[in-house]
This record gives structure tokens, C-alpha cells and sequence, in this order.
């Protein structure tokens, strides 16, 4: 979601009315804004909506904002004439970045506010929607410091030097992508290329080396520039079409006279931007039946108009123009949420939904309950551990070998990069925390343990298991067996102890459990290997058991 | 009188008088006698064993050899001893032999005890006291009342676990449906069923935990991948665009760790649903979030889903403000317009909370006909999702969320049952 820095004094005078600050905190539900903090003029903005780039600036809600209050209403309107501004694509893009849309806006009156919005939107465009400028690469450029036509074509890493924005030195592609704050964050997006995209003049002055960084000489602008040229670079129009709409209507907004600039590629030619609105349709009764509002086609159209829509009625359905900035409408779903939206939440009475049926809990969850009723009875605290774990816990100290788990290709941490196989590591591990705490500790944990198995759709099971452990300064096998022998008891099953072999346990003091020939856990005395690794001074003396294995059974 | 066995009357009992056992061996040799070193070995307690022979006439001594003289026909101590261990009256010169070789003792009786006590000051009510009634005639020493008890710990559920059970009871008592699934998943119910297309920044690198091993798991049957897959495309059957791309089988059957519960609900709507129907599930979720006071990278989620023909927006907002009256004792409620990629129209619940002011409870909105129809649902599907560990830390008095999962044992014998 991105956070957006605006004016307050900016954003009313775009409005075109002075606004008092609570009633904006309101009107911000408008663009799914919320206002996080207020310092002086400066409004930090959360805007929700992670598919509407149109609303990440003061330019985008201010629009909003001023159809809501009446000041305008319907489709904002933009006109762009022709201009003799000319791109060239070369064939060679292809490979490495092979889609440019660009525009020309004319006559701005930049002051430093509108400035600072400009550079944000393009920003936030090129990082959030277009995926840290892997999608789409954003430059605005000085229209008066370019010769046109612009070539759009590739360079070798060292075929040419320019100053970029912000130094002083001329540097190769290559040298930027080292040296450049901005060549070594985006410079990945370029790596394995052997020649990287780039924009130039008919005077071969740099513009850009897209998605990198803007040539100093012109991809620089200040309160000064009157006219600039806007380029987007990227892999897909569906990207780059949107963005170039969002910015050149921003400037618009501010002013400017859009200009359309004619893009030659290899195999065709466009022209770009292409602002005309675009249109689809709303069933009466879908939007009525969806937001249970019983609204009249008028009423419909009306709030249509109030959230940036032309709206007319067609029969039983609503013809809606919309602006061409918007590329999130898939569906006339979306269409009603702005019907809904612009009704407004507030004024909707909410209705408890009159659907009786009968609810229930997982039987797995009761069966759990009843298993920690026992444990409780027997003395023993609950607690609750993570499933993520590491190796070291679930084996070295545990004195296992280890084993095949689920690892996690990205993990946070190297505490937390494995799902726990078994559940007493956690168990003693929890005893190791609390070495001065007054014995004994009786413990216990009902939790999921996440095994590999192959045949299943995830290739993976969980299972909710039992385990619980003894520390004190005597404990015996006879005490964890009979503690054992009370839960299976009172659960209804016959089990049976055979010796066993395990090296978390001392030898000779492990059983394996079995129900019904079902090898369903272990009970025995904890190795002092094993609690030696943890720095344990107290023998202890645990079992786990599965329950989802002994759920099965009931 | 009583008697009762003293701890040599018992083995003897038990082992044989040392007499008998001496006669009788005698009398299992041929020559009805025995060299004195060997029955030395073989009796236990010899020299009593020969004195009370001897004394018996059973048998003699001479040059070494002990030989038989009769062969008793009873052991009148033996069976002497026998009775006494029942608690039957045996003769007066047996009981005397007894009492002489301290094979026996005297019991006295319970009320000869309790009478030595009479008049004085007695530490303890006794089943005996009561018994005899000569409490009546006994001072009890008083205690010193006024100290408090020495600190025990019961055995008691975590008071987190017991948080999440009573929301659990109260979703069931709304009619809920409990929902289950695995927690791993592969993307394709984590995601792609859910119309999140698969170059969503959430899917990233650093918003999704991915396994290293196992890495893919299976994907569902065939018709409900190609109708999400062209759902992805181009809208497929939904009267939507789509998200215009290729959709690739392999990114869906990636597997990772569930980054939420709403994969359960998708589940539940490719399997059939009741409807009308009510689902819900409190599940464990992973995400790779820095982890601080408010994150965890595993935290538990509350969400459900209500279908039926009949709802609509307007329900979404009523159930909304129920569930913040019942979990967070709102009075007031606002909803906010938000945006999630598998529900629209959407809307966030915030609730005026009596201690914690404005909280944002959670997230909500009728599922997107393009998460819907591809697993076969024709409905409209309310799904809704709630934050509860801001209110499981308040109502546990807690300010890190990371004590959820406390290893601090004290905390939790010392922690109130609430």
C-alpha cells in the first residue's frame, strides 16, 4: 500500500475550495485514503487501493474530492492535440526492454509543491504498480533540452558517457550501474544484458538509461521547465499505457497542454497518450442486488457522476464512460463498489444477515480439548511454542541425526527456517528458558507438527500432537508412564509399551507406544546429552503422542 | 487383647520357622540325618533353628550329625503364627512362646491411644479421634491462622489458547462451520484461486515465505486449474477482463507456508458448500515480516465466509458491526473502504474499542465473481477476516506480541485465569 506525501494548502488549492481537516479525514474514504500523520502542512497518506495509481498523489484525489463536493462532476476531461515530437524504437530494445509509450505536456507552472508531486507519483507509479520499475520505468524530462526525434535503442556498458541526474561526472552505463545510488538499487533489473536500453536526442545527448536513472542534463526539471517530455518504458502496454495516463493527467490537472507523440517501432507505428474514455455497462438489478440498496437508475447515474463516471441509461442497463487512466475495472463488480463508495458506507444501515444454520466445531479441536482437560488435571501448564524452529533444536541438540523437513527457501531468520517435525524440542527447549524457575515444571503442548509426505496434494501432513515433560529433581520412567497411562486410559485406549531405541532418551528407559498396532509416540527418561545441549541441570522425563493417529481411532 | 506379627513372627511366616524348616530337611535326607555344616549352609537361622528342635525333641545332636528323633505332626507355632496373622484367638501358652521369642507383639487398642490424650492439647484431628469420640475430650492447639498459603501451582490451559477457544465457542454458537485445510499450501489456493495474479507484489520474494524442500505440490482437478487459470487470462465465464497474462501451472503449484486463512475458504468453496451456508476458521498463518513488538511471523487469523443468494452488501456491514460488538464491546463502528484482490465491493472495520479507542478490527467484502464461479459457487459469498491478537494482548495485559508464544514460565503460573 503506498504512503504518499501531500500539502494541505497544495491539495485545497487543487480542490478549489478550502477544506477543514476533519471533514477531509472523511472525504478520504473517497480514495480509500487514510491520513496517518499531520505535521504542519504535510498530510501523510496511506491510499489502500494498491490497483489505483490515478489516486497517489494530490492531483489524482484532489479529482476525486472535487466531483464528491460538486465542484465538478462526471468524467474529467482531457484534450491532447499533435505535436512533432517523434520516438524511434530500435529493433535492438527487444531483448532487454522492449515497449516505450511517451507524451508531451506543455505550459506548466511548476512550483515547488507540484514539483515534489510529480517526482513522488512517478516514484510510486514505477515502484508499487510497476514492481520496483521492473514493469514499468518512469522519466520526465525538460522538453526544451531535447532535439527530437528521440531515439529509443541500446548502448554497450561502456559505448557511451554521460552526466546522470544529481552528479557531477560523466560515467559509462556500466559505471553508474556501480557508482550510482540508483545503478546499484535498480542495476539487477539490467543484469545478464549486454547492452542496456537507452534514450536519446537527435544530438545524441542522453535522456535516460531506463529503468536506472535520468541523463543531469535533461531528465532534470525545475520550477523553471514549461514543457516536458514523459516517456515509459517497460514489457507490457497494459503497464505502461495506465502509468503514462496517471502522470499526464496529474500534470494536467496542474495546467498543462498534453501533447501526443507518434512512436515508430520496427513494425508499427502509435501514438501516445490515448486519453479517450473508455465505457461498459451495469445491470440495474446487479448493482441493487449486490449493495442491497434498491437505488432508481437515476439515482445510480447520479452517484456514478459524483466518482469520475458519464453515466446514461440503456434500457435496464447503465452505459458508463470512464477515464482512461483507470485500467482496475475487470468486472462491473468494480463499477458498483464506486456506486457503493460513492453512496457512501456511512449512510448504509447495516443488516445481520437472517441465515440460520447449525454451526460446529472441527472434530479434531474437540478431541484436543478433551486431551487438555486431562493434562490440566494431571497438574501440567499448557504453552504454546511456534512451528517454525531450526535444525540445531529438532536435532544436534536433541542428539538426533538430522533428517529431511520443511525448509524455507526466504526465512527472516536462522531460528526460524525449519517446520518442527516433532514437538519436544520446543517442550525442552521451553525448560531451558526457565533453569531458575521453582521446580518441578510440569508442562505440556498441544500443537502441529508438519511431516513430509509425498502422497499427499501438498506433499506434506500435519499432525496435532501431544507433548509433555517432567523436570524435577527426581523423575522416573515408572512417574511418565503412569502420567502416560492416565491420558490413554481416559481416552478410551488400550496401548501397549515396547522397548525401544531413541537417542533422545536414555538407553534402556524409552518405550515406543503403540494402540492398536499403531506406533503412535515415545515415553521415556530424556538422555543428559540431550540436557547437557540445553545447559538443563534436572533430569526430565517426557512422552509424545500423536493425537491425530489416536483421533483416527475414536 | 490383640497381637500382630513382629517383623521376624512375619518372615517366619512367610519363610517357614527355622525349627520346621530344619526338621523337615532332616527328614528329607535317607538316614534321617544331616552333617551340621551342611544344614548350616542350608538353614537360615540355624542356631534358633536347632535350640527349639532340640527343645522339642524333634531331633538330637551327636558328634556332629543331627538326626531325626520324631517327626512332629504339626507345628503348633507355626499355625500359631498363621491364626495371629488373621486376627484369630489363639491358646494362652502359645501366645506366651510367642511373646517370648518376639514373634508377636501387643497391639494396643485404638481407644487406649486416644485416652493417654484426654485432657491434653492434640495437633491434629485423627480418623481415630473421631472414631473413639474422644475428640470431646481434647483441646485442639490453635494454628496461626493469619499466614497465607504456601504458593502451588495449578496445571492450567495458556490463557492465549483460552482466548482463541472462547471465540472459537462464539462463532459456533453463530452458526459457524469450522474449516480445516493444511498449513502448507501450494499458491494456487493461496492465490490463484483467489484472483491474486501471480506477479501480485504479494507473492514476492519478501511478502511470501517459499519452501526450499518440498518445493511444488499437486494442483486440484484439472476443470477447476483451467477454469481459474482462464479466469487469470481473460475473465473465462465471469463477465471479467481478467488480468490479461499467462498464467503458468508451475508459480500455482509452488508450495509455501499458508500466508492466510482465506485459502481455507476457497477450499471450502471448491468442496461443496452448504447453502446457505456458514464457514469459519482460527488458523495459523506465516509471513515474512520483520519481527517487533506487532509482528510475529506467525500469527493466528479468524475469518469466515457466509453464502447465500439473498446477501448483499448491506449484511456484510450488519455482520460486521455484531462481530465487533461481541469481540471488542464496540459501541460505535465505522467502515472504510479498502481494497483486497478477491473481494469487491470491500471494507474495513474499524471499532471504538472502551480502553483502546479507534481499532481497526478487520477486513471484509463479498468475494469477486472471478474467485467464486471458477470453484463452482453461483452465489453471492460475504467473506470476512478479523485481527484478534491486538485484543488477545489487551484482554492478557500484554504490549509484545511475541508473548503469545512466551517461554517465560512464571508469567504464565502467575497469570490470572481470565
Amino acid at each position: 500500500m503506498p504512503t504518499i506525501e501531500i500539502s494541505y494548502k497544495d491539495l485545497c488549492r487543487l480542490i478549489g475550495k478550502n477544506i477543514k481537516l476533519e471533514d477531509l479525514r472523511n472525504l478520504m474514504d473517497f480514495v480509500k485514503g487514510e491520513i496517518e500523520s499531520i505535521e504542519n502542512d504535510l498530510l501523510r497518506i496511506e491510499i489502500k487501493d494498491t490497483n489505483r495509481p490515478d489516486l497517489w498523489s494530490t492531483e489524482g484525489i484532489a479529482r476525486e474530492i472535487r466531483a464528491k463536493l460538486g465542484v465538478e462532476k462526471g468524467l474529467p476531461k482531457y484534450e491532447a492535440e499533435k505535436t512533432n515530437v517523434k520516438v524511434i524504437v530500435s529493433e535492438k530494445v527487444k531483448r532487454v526492454r522492449p515497449y516505450t509509450v511517451c507524451a508531451v505536456v506543455k505550459k506548466l507552472k511548476l512550483d515547488e509543491l507540484a514539483l515534489s508531486q510529480i517526482i513522488q507519483l512517478q516514484e510510486k507509479i514505477a515502484n508499487n504498480f510497476g514492481k520496483g520499475r521492473k514493469e514499468i520505468a518512469i522519466g520526465v524530462y525538460d522538453l526544451k533540452r531535447i532535439k527530437p526525434p528521440i531515439r529509443y535503442t541500446t548502448v554497450k556498458p561502456d559505448g557511451i558517457k554521460f552526466v546522470p541526474l544529481d552528479f557531477e561526472e560523466e560515467l559509462t552505463p556500466k559505471e553508474i550501474l556501480e557508482k550510482h545510488p540508483k545503478g546499484k538499487e535498480f542495476g539487477y533489473l539490467l543484469k545478464g544484458f549486454n547492452e542496456y536500453p537507452i534514450f536519446l536526442d537527435s544530438k545524441n545527448e542522453v535522456l535516460s538509461l531506463p529503468p536506472i536513472i535520468n541523463s543531469n542534463y535533461s531528465g532534470k526539471i525545475t520550477e523553471k521547465t514549461k514543457d516536458v517530455f514523459i516517456e515509459c518504458s517497460g514489457f507490457d502496454f497494459k503497464f505502461l499505457i495506465p502509468a503514462l495516463n496517471v502522470m499526464v493527467c496529474a500534470l494536467a490537472d496542474r495546467g498543462g497542454k498534453i501533447g501526443i507523440v507518434e512512436i515508430e517501432y520496427p513494425d508499427k507505428t502509435i501514438y501516445t497518450p490515448d486519453l479517450k474514455p473508455k465505457s461498459a455497462f451495469v445491470d440495474i438489478d446487479y448493482v441493487n442486488k449486490i449493495s442491497g440498496l434498491n437505488l432508481t437508475p437515476k439515482q445510480i447515474c447520479k452517484l456514478l457522476e459524483k466518482t469520475r463516471y458519464e453515466a446514461s441509461l440503456k434500457k435496464n442497463r447503465i452505459k458508463v464512460f470512464y477515464p482512461a487512466y483507470r485500467q482496475d475495472i475487470m468486472h462491473q463488480r468494480d463499477i458498483v463498489e464506486d456506486i457503493i463508495i460513492s453512496y457512501g458506507y456511512e449512510k448504509i444501515e447495516p443488516q445481520y444477515p437472517k441465515i440460520f444454520v447449525i454451526g460446529k466445531q472441527s472434530e479434531m479441536e474437540v478431541f484436543c480439548k478433551k486431551v487438555i482437560e486431562i493434562m490440566i488435571g494431571l497438574g501440567f501448564q499448557q504453552i504454546l511454542s511456534p512451528i517454525l524452529t531450526n535444525k540445531e533444536n529438532l536435532f544436534k541438540k536433541m542428539n538426533l541425526d538430522e533428517e529431511m523437513v520443511i525448509e524455507i527457501e526466504n526465512p527472516v531468520s536462522a531460528n526460524w527456517n525449519v517446520m518442527r517435525n516433532w514437538l519436544l524440542p520446543s517442550l525442552i527447549e521451553f525448560l531451558s528458558n526457565n533453569l531458575h524457575v521453582e521446580y518441578p515444571q510440569k508442562i505440556f503442548e498441544v500443537g502441529d507438527v508438519v511431516l513430509i509426505n509425498e502422497e499427499m496434494e501438498t506433499m506434506t501432513e500435519d499432525e496435532k500432537r501431544l507433548a509433555c515433560c517432567i523436570a524435577n529433581s527426581r523423575v522416573s520412567y515408572e512417574e511418565i508412564s503412569s502420567l502416560l497411562d492416565a491420558v490413554l486410559k481416559n481416552l478410551g485406549f488400550d496401548y501397549k509399551l515396547k522397548k525401544s531405541e531413541h537417542k533422545s532418551f536414555i538407553e534402556g528407559r524409552v518405550a515406543e507406544v503403540f494402540v492398536e498396532k499403531e506406533k503412535i509416540g515415545y515415553v521415556g527418561e530424556i538422555s543428559p546429552q540431550v540436557l547437557e545441549n540445553w545447559k538443563i541441570e534436572m533430569p526430565v522425563a517426557a512422552f509424545e503422542i500423536s493425537l491425530k493417529k489416536l483421533f483416527k481411532k475414536t | 487383647m490383640k497381637y500382630r506379627l513382629t517383623k521376624e513372627g512375619k518372615e517366619y511366616l512367610e519363610n517357614g520357622l527355622p525349627e520346621k524348616n530344619l526338621v523337615e530337611l532332616v527328614n528329607s535326607q535317607p538316614q534321617k540325618a544331616i552333617r551340621l555344616e551342611k544344614a548350616v549352609v542350608k538353614i537360615k537361622n540355624f542356631p534358633i533353628a536347632l535350640k527349639w528342635a532340640m527343645e522339642n525333641c524333634w531331633v538330637d545332636k551327636r558328634d556332629n550329625e543331627i538326626f531325626l528323633l520324631t517327626y512332629p505332626e504339626r507345628y503348633p507355632v507355626q499355625e500359631a503364627l498363621e491364626k495371629i496373622s488373621k486376627g484369630e484367638e489363639v491358646e494362652e501358652d502359645l501366645i506366651k512362646i510367642l511373646l517370648q521369642r518376639k514373634l508377636i507383639e501387643k497391639v494396643k487398642t485404638e481407644e487406649e491411644e486416644m485416652k493417654k490424650l484426654i485432657g491434653k492439647e492434640v495437633a491434629e484431628l485423627t480418623p481415630a479421634l473421631l472414631k473413639t469420640k474422644i475428640w470431646k475430650e481434647v483441646k485442639f492447639k490453635p494454628y496461626n491462622v493469619e499466614v497465607t498459603g504456601k504458593k502451588i501451582y495449578p496445571g492450567k490451559m495458556h490463557p492465549y489458547f483460552r482466548f482463541i477457544l472462547e471465540i472459537r465457542q462464539r462463532l459456533v454458537e453463530l452458526g459457524f462451520k469450522e474449516m480445516e485445510g493444511p498449513l502448507i499450501e501450494t499458491e494456487f489456493w493461496n492465490f490463484d484461486a483467489l484472483f491474486q495474479p501471480q506477479d501480485h507484489p504479494a507473492r514476492d520474494w519478501f511478502s511470501t515465505f517459499r519452501l526450499s524442500y518440498p518445493k511444488y505440490g499437486r494442483l486440484p482437478k484439472r476443470e477447476i486449474v483451467e477454469r481459474v487459470k482462464a479466469t487469470h487470462e481473460n475473465g473465462w465465464k465471469t463477465g471479467s477482463k481478467g488480468w490479461r497474462y499467462k498464467w503458468s501451472y508451475e508459480k500455482a503449484s509452488r508450495l509455501m507456508p499458508r500466508a492466510h486463512d482465506t485459502c481455507l475458504s476457497a477450499r471450502t468453496l471448491a468442496n461443496l458448500p452448504e447453502i446457505p451456508g456458514k464457514y469459519f476458521a482460527i488458523a495459523k498463518c506465516f509471513r515474512p515480516d520483520v519481527i517487533d513488538a506487532n509482528h510475529f511471523i506467525e500469527f493466528n487469523q479468524v475469518e469466515g465466509i457466509i453464502l447465500d443468494e439473498s446477501l448483499n452488501f448491506k449484511n456484510l456491514l450488519g455482520m460486521l458491526e455484531m462481530f465487533a460488538k461481541e469481540f471488542a464491546n464496540a459501541k460505535k463502528v465505522r467502515f472504510v473502504p479498502a481494497y483486497f484482490p478477491f473481494t469487491e465491493p470491500s471494507c474495513e472495520l474499524l471499532a471504538e474499542h472502551p480502553k483502546l479507542g479507534w481499532v481497526e478490527m478487520g477486513g471484509a467484502g463479498i468475494f469477486r465473481e472471478e474467485v467464486t464461479l471458477p470453484l463452482g459457487v453461483k452465489v453471492p459469498v460475504i467473506a470476512w477476516g478479523l485481527g484478534i491478537d491486538r485484543f488477545a494482548m489487551f484482554k492478557l495485559g500484554i504490549n509484545d506480541i511475541r508473548y503469545l508464544f512466551t517461554r517465560d514460565l512464571e508469567w504464565l503460573r502467575n497469570k490470572e485465569v481470565i
